[in-house]
């Protein structure tokens, strides 16, 4: 994984698109996936709309396989709670009290595709969109600047945690802490990793606080920026749609549940 | 006037049991180059955070005292009126990247985007800042490729482009090799020609021998001792204080003892023991 957030740098046509025009673009799936009746709908939109859009960014495999890593342990705990918490229902199999049923893991399935729906959306929209841009476009449309850099180095908080977590992970097996194993070992080396994440992580708040500070970060002027983000009059059109698109979703998805 | 002024400054952090720092009286002239140097623990970061305003805007506790630039006491300014006059630099880099940006150039630009520098002004003043510390090749890498000491340039061409008016710098040169560090001298040594005040920590002896207008040796909080590099680098105060001193004083305080040093004054650079060495 990329050092600077989930961007991967590539030349796309969905990378030059305007920050503002993919986040809608993924808001309008999202409200699909949720609004639009059927089962599949979520999976049904994957495949075929994101799915499609990652090829176009070139991040196809990026994407699939992120999503992948994401989405499996969740999708094997839900699955695996609703099948065993189902009430009545077609059991899958019966081995004393134990008998996880058919629904529940229907059920589960069926959740899961909101969920991966919501989650390669967001991971296509971070991973062709430059956590910079991204800034600036929330700046320009009108989010206060200190919320601005706190959406965008949270944005870059899972790489750079799993990239420290590694570190320490080094450190304390050249310790002599023991790592792999059985679960109980594996408990027990958390805390000695864990901690030093955390303790570390409070200093580089505070410290970064300074460092964005002195360069006059809460100075009160009115701010200008380095790079010109292209816009495109056809791409505030699409966005006028989409946002269209979005309200219509959500009326429909209100007024079908009624 | 002095341009800045410490008036029996003592602080202490909310968690911290007695005084970090004591007692601290000091004027610095426009355009000095200070250089202080002390062991760990001495509160050299703690004195650059008072300089640049953190303590106590930023850390509270309870501080005593005045810390005045240019005229201002910081007691009575905000930290961001602070911040546009005084530049700090301090001593870890890798969380100096404002983790905002994705190229050094743009990394750069940060400061001025929040000043509302216009555009064209801007790239012009990334490209001089970046030039004058020797950084240019570096304007496209992302700032988290790069190793400790290049991180550190970034950081402090990332202040100098402010144009701060007095500019802290805590250990600057900590993670850098001998032709990073000279340079880095070199650049503070030209912005106190050119009228910006500084202060500087740094271990290095020899370089601040060579640079500093002013040494200040710091411990336990209290100024120990200061004055002109050559006489505070050399003294014997230093020595029986545990401070480190340049190989070349070591070397010519046993030459002396065997009558091998006839000169007064020790040396502190390889020029300066040469010099008394061929006498
Ligand atoms: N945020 C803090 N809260 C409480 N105590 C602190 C804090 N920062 C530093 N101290 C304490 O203040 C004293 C001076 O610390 P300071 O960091 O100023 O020393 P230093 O001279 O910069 O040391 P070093 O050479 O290690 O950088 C130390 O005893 C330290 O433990
Ligand atoms: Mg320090």
């Amino acid at each position: 994984m990329n050092a600077f957030s989930m961007y991967a740098a590539r030349e796309s046509g969905l990378h030059s698109l305007h920050p503002l025009t993919k986040i809608l673009m993924t808001l309008l799936l999202v409200a699909a996936g949720l609004a639009l009746p059927g089962n599949w709908t979520g999976y049904f939109i994957v495949v075929f709309i994101i799915f499609p859009l990652a090829f176009w960014g070139r991040v196809f495999l990026n994407l699939l396989s992120t999503t992948w890593k994401v989405s499996l342990p969740f999708a094997i705990s839900v699955i695996l709670i609703q099948s065993f918490f189902w009430g009545e229902g077609t059991p899958i199999f019966e081995i004393g009290v134990l008998s996880p049923k058919w629904e529940g893991a229907m059920f589960a399935a069926v959740s899961m595709g909101k969920i991966i729906l919501v989650m390669s959306g967001f991971l296509l929209f971070s991973m062709t969109t430059r956590p910079d841009t991204l800034m600036i476009t929330l700046k320009q449309a009108g989010v206060p600047s200190s919320i601005a850099y706190i959406i965008v180095t949270t944005l870059q908080i899972v790489p750079s945690f799993q990239r420290k977590a590694l570190t320490i992970l080094d450190a304390q097996r050249s310790r002599g802490l023991e790592t792999e194993g059985n679960l109980y070992v594996r408990a027990r080396a958390f805390i000695p990793i864990i901690l030093p994440l955390v303790l570390g992580s409070l200093m580089e708040v505070e410290e970064r606080a300074i460092a964005i500070e002195s360069r006059g970060f809460n100075s009160g002027k009115k701010e200008t920026s380095l790079i010109e983000i292209p816009d495109t009059p056809l791409q505030k059109v699409i966005r006028r749609v989409i946002l269209f698109g979005i309200f219509a979703f959500i009326v429909f998805g209100v007024l079908w549940r009624l | 006037m002095a341009f800045v002024i410490l008036k029996d400054l003592a602080y202490q952090y909310p968690s911290s049991t007695g005084l970090v720092l004591e007692n601290i009286s000091l004027q610095i002239q426009e355009g000095e180059f200070v250089s202080i140097i002390g062991p760990n623990g001495a509160g050299k970061s703690t004195l650059c955070y008072a300089l640049a305003g953190f303590v106590p805007h930023f850390f509270k506790g309870e501080i005593s005292g005045e810390v005045e630039v240019d005229g201002r006491k910081s007691s009575e300014s905000t930290l961001d009126e602070w911040a546009l006059n005084v530049g700090l630099a301090f001593q870890n880099p890798f969380n100096q990247i404002s983790g905002a940006k994705y190229t050094v150039f743009e990394e750069i630009a940060f400061g001025l985007e929040n000043i509302g520098v216009p555009r064209d002004e801007m790239k012009k003043r990334v490209e001089d800042a970046m030039s004058l510390t020797g950084i240019s090749d570096l304007a496209d890498r992302s700032p988290y490729s790069l190793s400790g000491g290049q991180q550190q340039r970034v950081a402090l061409t990332s202040i100098l482009v402010m144009r701060p008016r007095l500019l802290v710098l805590d250990e600057p040169t900590s993670q850098m090799d001998p032709v990073g560090t000279r340079e880095v001298f070199g650049v503070v040594r030209k912005m106190a020609e050119e009228g910006m005040t500084v202060v500087m920590v740094e271990h290095k002896v020899e370089w601040i021998a060579n640079f500093a207008d002013r040494v200040i040796a710091l411990k336990d909080g209290q100024i120990l001792i200061e004055g002109k590099p050559n006489e505070v680098l050399t003294s014997d105060l230093l020595i029986e204080n545990g401070f480190g001193i340049s190989r070349y004083t070591s070397a010519a305080r046993e030459a002396r003892k065997r009558g091998l040093w006839k000169k007064e004054k020790l040396p502190v650079t390889l020029d300066e023991a040469v010099e008394g060495f061929k006498s």
